[in-house]
């Protein structure tokens, strides 16, 4: 008998959006198993059904062959299932152990029970092989032992199914190892868990059997061993993929960016870039390789005008361009994706038509005298939508409406639609779908072929490898090794440098930079 | 390539308003069903409280002259506060803005210039520039020094109710009479009544200009469009080289004129024709209401004011002649905010099908429950 068994789950949000249609997932005690599909697909909202969040419209759901309602979250953790989200929910200021319990503290009478709490929370650790120390803070750990902290929560509080939604987009490689060993443990404790990813060799690697998704429906449940990545990515897009970018030689021109012993300070007052150099060519892209947090996105949105230089100087064709502002920048042909398309990228409660112009809004073709030519707007909407292949019911949609792979497509036809000289990408896939990455990394790469400059920083280590001219990997605000992209270039390689536990000599980098 | 499965149904503009103005007018019965049910237990006669908040304000040339201007000036308010609220700006400054325009008005109507007939649009201009700077001051402080503009704004509305005290005592009101409001301004100086002994006057034509102006503004110019960016997400309007700041310091500078230009309305309108002290009465802030029913569209403002004016106007009544506060208004206000800011939603046909389809399982069952109960 199937520990969980969703038939005919139907679900329908109020926008009309069909995000669920008869959906059947079947997941055996004891096992991985992978959920994956394209964004969009309909994962979440099947997740968010077994975890309470949200109700079906349509079908049913049985734990152990008994039919259950969940009307919260608080009755499918009480079912013993427990759910890591992709964005955590842990408080930064609490300690791990105070995290973990938070909700359902062991107390001694009206006393919270801190030694019991620590000492439970530990033996929990130790017995998962989800190594955490309990005592410090939550914001002073990466991402990964975060992650465990969440993991802890859900085991803390009796759970034998656990729903990891996209646990590797935010881990190094290393890191994901140590992931799959915590995840190879917890199956052989008996639990089960639910995995849902994006990235297909992951998924070959750790699951036992795969339900895919597509368009709100299951396309099939096969056999982990049954399948390769080729004909698993077949079935999730529903035709035949390559995630592969031809890149041509690049040619040795003279930088037309350089960056020199840029410094940048957060609010805090720390440096978290130190004496960064380094320059890229037109027609070229230079990977930014590092765990996220250490001067990436910093260098990136210095040069972009988004982030006060605290030392150093930056030059694009040969102009000091520090103290230019956002939008001459942009007169000077910097582009940019920016790494959250919500936050930064995009207005989702204005139209994609007033999305696509915002950067332009000095443009005498969209703005006279003040005054929107709305028709020109509209026109320049339709010509985009049409040419980036964007799914939308029309230029007055609201971009919040669309799906993540359509949203990124709504900022990549903005930052596009121009040749731009030089081009600043941040994470450009990230939650994106393979039929939208890509289209996304050929848009990179034809921008590039047409002469741009590409600095590419990126989470994925596949994606810079299948991307990237040069690679320059940052540690905790410094570049600490820089590779020319040749086939030997391994993500291990890589990884090595962006954990810290190898630096290259300065003459190596030198080399490197080529 | 087909768009199936998760692709949207196209939503006219024309829906999303149909849907908008269901929910608010879902909202007000909602909220009226709960006054009665107030009214029927604090009233000696309910029927009649009820009918007179519902029927009084439009029997009477002059009730309805009431309610119009108050209509028009809660346009105006409601504006200003749509104009701050789609830029996200919290400014609660409008209350303290049409005290300053007020003043301006004031001293343009008292001065030998109220006499001519430079004392009407110099009277309106003086009180939207003194609103625009006192609108200006929270956004400066915001911008350059990181105040909080709910904060600013809402303790520089005291400094100009107090201001407006001092100047009356000490130079508006005629040398020693120890009275608290201006003599009478001039007929110059006061707006011309649209309908004869009516408070009915060229402020009502004022309050659809505002709203065709504000509208105009935020939709047809791109100042209009970085505003909304701005609001929509300031992150991303910096990103794309929208000056955040300046928006966000001339959204609330314009949303002060506006203010201003509702204090010229008060004291130069029919309604009052001199400045008082307290001439406001706290009714600025209900301008929010207008624009959270309205949702910050300015096109929906003058008619959310013409309803919600209605009530006002109502309950007053009621007060007077009935053994009902005017205070149960709040009831009816309370619950609409509550409602129409709280994403409920009306239930679809589908929805009730189902509500009753599942009344109806429950029926057949129930009374076969009680059968076999009866049975035993």
């Amino acid at each position: 008998m199937p520990l969980i068994e969703a038939t005919g789950i139907g679900k329908v949000y109020p926008g009309g959006v069909v995000a669920n249609d008869g959906v059947d997932l079947t997941v055996d005690s004891g096992e991985v198993h992978a959920v994956v599909g394209e964004n969009g697909a309909g994962k979440s909202t099947l997740m968010k059904i077994l975890f309470g969040i949200e109700r079906p419209d349509a079908g049913t759901l049985t734990l152990d062959g008994r039919s259950v309602h969940f009307t919260g979250p608080r009755d499918a953790i009480d079912a013993g299932i427990g759910m890591v989200f992709q964005h955590f929910s842990l408080v930064p200021s609490f300690s791990v152990y105070e995290n973990v319990v938070l909700g359902s503290e062991p107390h001694g009478g009206i006393r919270f029970d801190r030694q019991k709490a620590i000492a439970d929370v530990r033996a929990l650790s130790e017995r998962f092989r989800l190594n955490v120390d309990p005592l410090p803070p939550v914001r002073s750990l990466p991402v990964g032992q975060q992650q465990r902290v969440e993991i802890l929560k859900a085991l803390y509080r009796n759970a034998r199914v656990l729903i990891l939604d996209e646990p590797t987009a935010v881990l190094a490689p290393q890191e994901v190892a140590e992931l799959f060993v915590a995840i190879r443990s917890l199956i052989a404790q008996g639990k089960t868990v639910i995995f849902i990813a994006h990235k297909l060799p992951e998924v070959l690697e750790i699951s036992n059997t795969i339900t895919v998704m597509r368009q709100g429906k299951t396309v099939g449940r096969v056999k982990t061993s049954d399948v390769t990545e080729h004909s698993l990515a077949t079935m999730m897009v529903g035709r035949e993929v390559t995630l592969r970018v031809d890149r041509a030689p690049m040619a040795k021109a003279a930088p037309i960016c350089a960056v020199n012993a840029l410094r940048v300070v957060n609010a805090r007052g720390n440096d978290v870039v130190k004496d960064v150099s380094l320059f890229v060519r037109p027609g070229e892209i230079v990977g930014l390789v590092g765990v996220e947090g250490n001067g990436q996105a910093e260098v990136l949105e210095a040069i972009a005008g988004l982030r006060h230089v605290a030392g150093g100087d930056i030059t694009v064709a040969n102009e000091n361009i520090g103290p230019l502002t956002v939008l001459e920048r942009r007169d000077r042909g910097i582009a940019g994706i920016p790494e959250d398309r919500l936050a930064e990228g995009l207005a989702t409660g204005a139209s994609v038509a007033e999305n696509l112009v915002a950067t332009r809004l000095k443009d005498r073709r969209y703005a006279r005298g003040g005054l929107l030519d709305l028709k020109a707007i509209r026109a320049n909407a339709q010509k985009l939508i049409g040419q980036f292949d964007i799914r939308v019911s029309g230029p007055s949609a609201a971009v919040g409406t669309l799906s993540g792979g359509n949203m990124q497509k709504v900022v990549v036809a903005r930052e596009l639609a121009e040749q731009p000289k030089l081009l600043l990408v941040a994470q450009p896939t990230r939650g994106v779908d393979l039929g939208a990455t890509q289209f996304i990394w050929k848009t990179i790469a034809g921008a590039r072929d047409a002469g741009a400059a590409v600095l590419l920083s990126s989470a994925d280590l596949s994606e810079l490898l299948a991307l990237s001219d040069r690679l320059l990997v940052f540690y905790r605000g410094r570049i600490v090794a820089a590779f020319l992209n040749r086939e030997d270039l391994t993500p291990e390689t890589l990884g090595r440098y962006m954990l810290g536990l190898a630096e290259q000599t300065p003459d190596e980098i030198e080399a490197g930079l080529g | 390539m087909s768009l199936t499965g998760t692709s949207l149904k196209p939503q006219s503009r024309w829906t999303m308003a149909r849907r908008e103005i269901g929910r608010a007018v879902t909202a007000a019965v909602i909220a009226l069903a709960v006054t009665f049910i107030v009214v029927l237990f604090t009233s000696k006669a309910p029927i009649d409280a009820f009918t007179t908040l519902l029927t009084a304000p439009a029997q009477k040339v002059r009730t309805i002259g009431l309610w119009i201007d108050d209509a028009a000036k809660l346009t105006i308010t409601g504006l200003a506060f749509s104009l701050v609220f789609q830029a996200r700006q919290f400014s609660m400054g409008v209350q303290g803005q049409v005290y300053v325009g007020g003043i301006a008005a004031a001293y343009v109507a008292v001065s030998p210039i109220g006499e001519t007939w430079l004392g009407l649009p110099l009277g309106i201009l003086a009180a939207m520039a003194a609103g625009a700077v006192y609108g200006f001051l929270p956004g400066l402080a915001k911008a350059k020094l990181g105040a909080n503009e709910i904060v600013s704004s809402l303790m520089l509305n005291y400094i100009a109710i107090d201001l407006c005290n001092y100047l009356v005592r000490v130079s508006l009101a005629p040398q020693g009479s120890g009275l608290l409001e201006t003599v009478r301004f001039p007929k110059t100086s006061v707006f011309p009544a649209l309908v004869a002994n009516t408070r009915i006057d060229v402020g009502t034509i004022f309050a659809i200009a505002a709203v065709l102006i504000v509208w105009f503004a935020l939709y047809r110019t791109s100042w209009g469009l970085k505003l909304r960016l701005v609001g929509h997400n300031a992150r991303f309007a910096e990103y794309a080289g929208i000056k955040s700041s300046f928006i966000m310091v001339s959204a609330m500078t314009a949303a002060g004129a506006l203010g201003g230009l509702l204090g010229s309305m008060f004291v130069q309108g029919q309604s009052f024709m001199k400045l008082t002290v307290l001439f406001e009465g706290g009714f600025a802030f209900e301008g929010i209401l207008v624009a959270i029913v309205a949702r910050s569209r300015p096109m929906a403002v003058p008619f959310v004011a013409l309803a919600y004016g209605y009530l006002r106007q109502g309950a007053q009544l009621m007060n007077i002649r009935t053994d009902v506060p005017a205070e149960v208004i709040g009831v009816v206000t309370a619950i609409i905010i509550l409602l129409v800011s709280s994403s409920f939603s009306l239930p679809d046909r589908r929805t009730i099908m189902r509500w009753l389809g599942r009344g109806a399982d429950r029926a057949p069952a129930a009374a076969a429950a009680v059968a076999e109960g009866s049975g035993k």
